[in-house]
This record gives structure tokens, C-alpha cells and sequence, in this order.
């Protein structure tokens, strides 16, 4: 059986909120990425999906830290190392090396001052060893990768942020993320402030970049349309815990979460009747007052007096597949009746 | 667009040098640093004739002054102002559009006429006795404030909530609510008279008794040294705000996406702190040079009086007192001319600086 290129063990992630206070973003997230796979990370606003995101890199905010548990990348080299323990140098050294990330607000993603070719520069100037770059080197570097992603080069290697459009700068921040050969592409919402259209094309050249580069991909996103086609794994996240995860297929036909069930069935489906849609009822608690037992179970409609005690783990379902198959943090995972109902209209 | 450039007919004869001149002259008209020029000397001369009409509307003028101070020495007052119009080069009783239209008329020439109280001497011979030691007490104390501001600020900014950033920050809204003048007194009291670590005496005036003005090492170290006072008061008196008002931009920025992307792509902390951080942080910062310099300028009048300091505030003080209309107007054109020219220069910098704002002449001129 192959290696995973990151495996995430048992992460949690708090920030502090006051002198004694702190609040849980993300508790005990686990689970193996691949090499060249692509895992998306679904759930509501608020439920730690970037936050977990930014953990994955060590680029929380100065109020967040990791409070436990480990991150553990497959290096090039082949070397493992948990990035929990880098010390600032060797962090900066892995970061966009190893693992790059794409961020939610592409417009803000560009300092203001430089222009786009100077980003290359900096990005590159900041990663090489004993030899030095030449001009020409990073310029036919930054050529070649941003014609990947269908931009014209000499345009835009000398524009302003401020002169190119959302878009354009969203497929240069892939472009940018992909210029060191990372192994491991976090991408946070990437699509979210675009067109229907710019949305579709980027979709598109990074199901084509992966195929041709083979780099591992996190997905975080709210769009299920989107997760469905890009993602060979699915982990769902609320309040903070994984609490489904297993491939595509499973999740998406077969989901053994409520939350799931009431995510899948909010998304209208594009061929076929309109079914009746629902959401899910109330909101998503707040991270600092957490439901007693399942953080779920004020919502669920399956809900019973168990629910309210038990922290349900996650349990292994189906041993299918990688990263221990089709998983769900729900006691009552079993009752796949009601889960079967939601596949036949999904 | 206000100005309208006739399209030349399809058969027009090749530009003749002359068009060509004319099309470069417009552009500059045109041009946004011509523009901003153009207003700056209008400020200029609404402050200048402000300055006039005040001066006029006060009680007393130079006559007055003069024939005070002969009746002084023994002369009847009668005599005495009959002296005082005698020695005096221009007639007070003159109407006041001919004093304006005679001021103003000379001025575009250059011509700021002659002092009233140094019957004779040239209003520029006057103020470029004392011009330079203001611009160079001034210049140095806000460059040095801005400087160590900026620095302090950004260093706030980075550590905030730490104990640095609160003792930092204690320190700068202190000195940032006390005046010069004070700080200036403060300086002489406690160095001097409490502490004994400075000799006011030796230090007070622009250059030590014996010293030749000229461009030696001797005369530059003991300008240095006359210096140090008047610096500091200024450097003390500016940096606090410019520690907050960095501590705030630069938080700012802190908290802007590309500096978080910055730092996912590895690049090092110093290239960050300044490329992205830093110079982002100073951008709004760049128009209140000018500002600032213009408060610095106005408190020069204080500060200079308590630290004995031969400038332009020292200047401006005593040609009030003598109703010396023209060494005061001179004084105002001067000044007036500074600050406005700093605030063009600041403009154009800012231009360059930050891509955002980089006004087209197209643009300019529509």
C-alpha cells in the first residue's frame, strides 16, 4: 500500500479570545492525504474549514495556535517531518516548497506596490540554494506557468495587481503556487468570488494541472457541485471535527451524517425534477458554547437521548478505499435507511 | 476634458517646430505636477495677501514703531515722526491699493522689498541671513522624528498588546499632547539647571562667539552642537504622533490577505516587513509630511525665542512687533512657499509610490 504524502493526526487548533478564554476552531481532525489525490473539505461558514486550512500550513493568525496533535508531510526527499516542530526558518523553507495554498480572496492576494512578475521574483529569489537565479531564468519560469493557466505572460508579468481582473489574478495565484513543484496545493474557496464562467475555466485547468503535474490537492469549498468534480475524497466538517469522510462516491450516494444528508439535500439538482429542497434547520452553534454530546444533535432530526451525552467518533463504515474507507462521527451511522431515501433524490 | 484640440484636417502640412512646441507646452500645462504647481502658487499668494491685509489692519505701522523709538532718545514726537517718514522708503499713508498694487508688482519680479527696522536692507538679504539655520533645525528634527517614528511605530505594530507596544504607546500620546515650547523649556530646566548635563549657555544662539561661518569642519561641528536643542525639541515634539499613526497603518496591513500569502510563499520576515508591510504601511503616511511640516514651522516661533535661536520664527516674531510689513510678508512668502513645495513634492512622491494613484495626464485633465 502506498504512503500518504500528509497525514493530519488528532489537530486541534484554538485561539485565544481573552486572557484566560480560547476558543476550539478544529478538534481532533484526522485523516491521510495521497499523493496526487484531491480531498475537499466541505461545511457551512464558521465550521474551521479555513482555519484548518491555514493550520495545514502554519499560517494561523497570531491568535491561533495548534494545541495538539500532529501534521506530518512526505518530503521530496522522502524524509517525513511534522511541521508542528519546525523551528521559523525551516517553516519558511517548507512553506510554497512543499505545500502551497490559494486563497479565498485572490483580489487581496497581490501587495499592492509590486508588480506580478515581482511576485514571481520574490517567490523564487526566496526558495534557491547555493545557486543563484538569473533574471532570465525566473522570467522564463514565470512565462511558462502562467501560460499554463492561459494568460498572456508579457502582459501581465508587468501589470499592477490593481489592472487585472479577479479572475486573472485567481489563475496567477495558482500559477504562483505552482512554481516551486509543490507536492501538496491547498486551495481555499478559490472560486467562490468569481463568474459562473471564470469558475467553470478554473475548474477546469486545475483537474488538467493535477493530471499533468500530480500534485495532491485540499479542497475547502461550501459548493458540493464543485467538491463532487473535483474532489476522489470528501471529508464533511462541523463545529470544528471531521464528521463524515470517505471517497466521492461514498459521501455523496451514501452519506451516514445527518448533516451531510441536510447539505446534499439543500443543493438543488441540475437534470431531472425539482425536489423538495430543505435546509437545514437552525444555525450552525457558535465555536465558544458548543452543544453537550454531538454538537449536531440540536439540529438532527434523528436525534435521540444519546445524542445529547455521547461525543460520537468517528466510526469506519465501509473499510472501502484509503485513509480508512467511509467514515462518520454519528451513533446512528446504522439506521442507512434514511440515508438510502436521500441518495435516490440526490 | 476643458481643452479642446482641433482635430487637423486630413491634409494638413507636416507639424511645423513651432506646433510641435505648442503640443509640449500644453502637455505640461496639462500635466498633474503643473496642475498641483499651479494651485500651490495660488495658495501661496492667498496667504500672502492675507498676511498683507492683516498687517495693516493692526493697530500702529512702522512709522509709529520708528518715531517711538527716536522720541527716545530725547527727540519732540512731532520731530521725531517727521524723521521717522524721512528715513522710512515707503509712505504708510499711501492709499492701500497702491501699497498692494507696488508690493505684488514687485514681488513677481522678485523684489520683496526693503526692510523697514534695517532701513535699506533687502527683504531677501534678511530672511536668508536666518532661512537656512530654521530649515536646517526643522529638517533635521522632523526627519529624524519621522524616521524613528515610523520605526517605532511599525515595531508597535508587530509586538502590539506586548509591553513594548504599551510603553511605547504611553510614551508617544504624552509627547504627542505636550507643545514645542515646552518641551523646549523642559529640555533647558532639567538638562541644564536640575541635571547640569547640558550648558545652556555655551549652548544657546545658532553658533558659538568667535566662530567664521563658512564651510570649514569647525563651523559645521559647532552649528551640529547649537543644533542639538532646537533638533531635539522638534524630533521630541513630532514622534509621537508619527509612532501612532504608524502603529495604526501598519496594523493595518498586518492584517491585509498578501501579507498572509506573503508569508505562505516563504519569503523571509525582512523582505516582508519591508516590501509588503512597510512600504504599504508609510503610503498614506506621505501626504502628512507636508502637514506636519507646516505645524513644525508655526511652532518655530516659540521655540526659537526660548532657546535663543536666530530663525525665521524669531524673525517673524520681531517684524510683528516692529509692524515691519515687509520683512513679515517676506517672511510669509517664504515659508508659505516651503510648505506648499513640500506638499507638491510629497505629492509626486506618493504618486510614484503607490501605482493605485498614478494619475494619467488624460485623466488629469478631464
Amino acid at each position: 500500500m502506498r504512503e500518504p504524502i500528509l497525514s493530519v493526526r488528532d489537530l486541534s487548533i484554538v485561539y485565544r479570545t481573552g486572557r484566560r478564554t480560547s476558543v476550539t476552531a478544529a478538534q481532533d481532525v484526522s485523516f491521510d492525504l495521497y499523493p496526487g489525490q484531491s480531498m475537499a473539505l466541505v461545511g457551512e461558514s464558521g465550521c474551521g474549514k479555513t482555519t484548518l486550512g491555514l493550520g495545514l500550513l502554519r499560517l494561523l493568525p497570531r491568535l491561533g495556535q495548534v494545541s495538539k496533535g500532529e501534521i506530518v508531510y512526505r518530503l521530496k526527499d522522502g524524509m517525513s517531518v511534522d511541521i508542528t516542530g519546525l523551528a521559523k526558518e525551516e517553516l519558511r523553507r517548507f512553506r510554497w516548497h512543499e505545500a502551497a495554498m490559494v486563497f479565498q480572496g485572490a483580489m487581496n492576494s497581490f501587495n499592492p506596490v509590486l508588480r506580478i512578475g515581482e511576485h514571481f521574483t520574490d517567490t523564487l529569489r526566496s526558495h534557491e540554494g547555493e545557486k543563484r537565479r538569473t533574471r532570465a531564468e525566473i522570467t522564463a519560469r514565470a512565462t511558462e506557468l502562467l501560460s499554463m493557466v492561459r494568460l498572456e505572460p508579457e502582459r501581465v508579468l508587468k501589470s499592477f495587481p490593481h489592472e487585472l481582473s479577479g479572475g486573472m489574478k485567481q489563475r496567477i495565484l495558482i500559477a504562483l503556487a505552482l512554481a516551486l513543484e509543490p507536492q501538496v496545493l491547498v486551495l481555499d474557496e478559490p472560486t467562490t468570488a468569481l463568474d459562473i464562467l471564470t469558475q467553470r475555466s478554473i475548474v477546469e485547468q486545475l483537474h488538467e494541472l493535477r493530471e499533468r503535474l500530480g500534485f495532491a490537492m485540499i479542497f475547502i469549498t461550501h459548493d458540493l457541485g464543485l467538491a463532487a468534480e473535483l474532489a476522489d475524497r470528501v471529508a464533511t466538517m462541523y463545529a470544528g471535527r471531521i464528521i463524515e469522510k470517505g471517497s466521492a462516491e461514498d459521501v455523496f450516494y451514501e452519506p451516514r451524517h445527518p448533516y451531510t444528508v441536510g447539505l446534499i439535500k439543500a443543493v438543488p439538482p441540475v437534470i431531472g425534477d425539482l425536489p423538495e429542497l430543505s435546509s437545514i434547520a437552525g444555525s450552525p452553534p457558535s465555536l465558544a458554547d458548543l452543544p453537550s454530546g454531538c454538537s449536531f444533535h440540536p439540529r438532527c432530526e434523528w436525534a435521540v437521548d444519546a445524542c445529547r451525552e455521547t461525543v460520537p467518533s468517528l466510526t469506519v463504515l465501509t473499510p472501502r478505499g484509503e485513509d480508512g474507507g467511509h467514515a462518520a462521527a454519528c451513533l446512528r451511522a446504522g439506521d442507512i435507511e434514511y440515508t438510502r431515501k436521500v441518495v435516490a433524490r440526490a | 476634458m476643458s481643452v479642446k484640440t482641433p482635430a487637423p484636417p486630413a491634409s494638413a502640412p507636416p507639424p511645423t517646430r513651432l506646433r510641435r512646441a505648442g503640443r509640449v507646452a500644453l502637455r505640461i500645462w496639462r500635466s498633474y505636477a503643473f496642475r498641483r504647481f499651479r494651485r500651490g502658487v495660488l495658495v501661496v499668494f492667498i496667504v500672502t495677501n492675507a498676511g498683507f491685509f492683516l498687517m495693516r489692519a493692526m493697530p500702529g505701522d512702522p512709522v509709529d514703531v520708528l518715531a517711538g523709538q527716536i522720541s527716545q532718545r530725547g527727540v519732540s514726537p512731532v520731530e521725531a515722526r517727521a524723521l521717522a517718514i524721512q528715513s522710512l522708503a515707503f509712505d504708510p499713508g499711501a492709499p492701500l491699493w497702491e501699497q498692494w498694487w507696488d508690493y505684488f508688482s514687485g514681488l513677481v519680479t522678485g523684489d520683496m522689498g526693503t526692510s523697514v527696522t534695517q532701513v535699506g536692507v533687502p527683504v531677501s538679504e534678511v530672511i536668508m541671513k536666518v532661512l537656512p539655520w530654521t530649515l536646517f533645525s526643522v529638517g533635521a528634527g522632523v526627519t529624524i522624528a519621522i524616521t524613528l517614528g515610523l520605526l517605532f511605530g511599525m515595531v508597535m505594530a508587530y509586538r502590539r498588546n506586548s509591553r513594548v507596544d504599551h510603553a511605547l504607546s504611553l510614551i508617544a500620546s504624552i509627547l504627542g499632547a505636550i507643545p514645542n515650547y515646552l518641551i523646549a523649556i523642559t529640555l533647558v530646566t532639567v538638562g541644564s539647571t536640575l541635571l547640569g548635563v547640558i550648558n545652556f549657555l555655551d549652548m544657546r544662539g545658532r553658533y558659538g562667539q568667535g566662530v567664521q561661518p563658512g564651510f570649514n569642519l569647525d563651523f559645521i561641528g559647532d552649528a551640529l552642537y547649537h543644533g542639538i536643542l532646537p533638533i531635539s525639541t522638534y524630533a521630541i515634539a513630532t514622534i509621537g504622533t508619527w509612532m501612532l499613526v504608524m502603529k495604526a497603518a501598519t496594523t493595518e496591513v498586518l492584517g491585509d490577505d498578501y501579507v498572509t500569502v506573503a508569508r505562505a510563499r516563504g519569503l523571509t520576515d525582512k523582505r516582508i516587513a519591508l516590501t509588503y508591510v512597510g512600504r504599504n504601511a508609510v503610503l498614506p503616511l506621505v501626504p502628512q509630511v507636508a502637514i506636519a511640516l507646516a505645524t513644525v514651522i508655526g511652532g518655530s516661533i516659540l521655540v526659537e525665542q526660548v532657546l535663543a535661536y536666530e530663525g525665521l520664527g524669531l524673525l517673524s516674531l520681531s517684524a510683528v512687533n516692529n509692524r515691519d510689513y515687509f520683512v513679515l510678508q517676506g517672511v510669509l512668502v517664504i515659508t508659505t512657499s516651503c510648505v506648499v513645495f513640500t506638499n507638491w513634492i510629497a505629492d509626486l512622491i506618493y504618486g510614484r509610490l503607490d501605482p493605485r494613484v498614478r494619475v494619467s495626464d488624460v485623466e488629469a485633465s478631464s
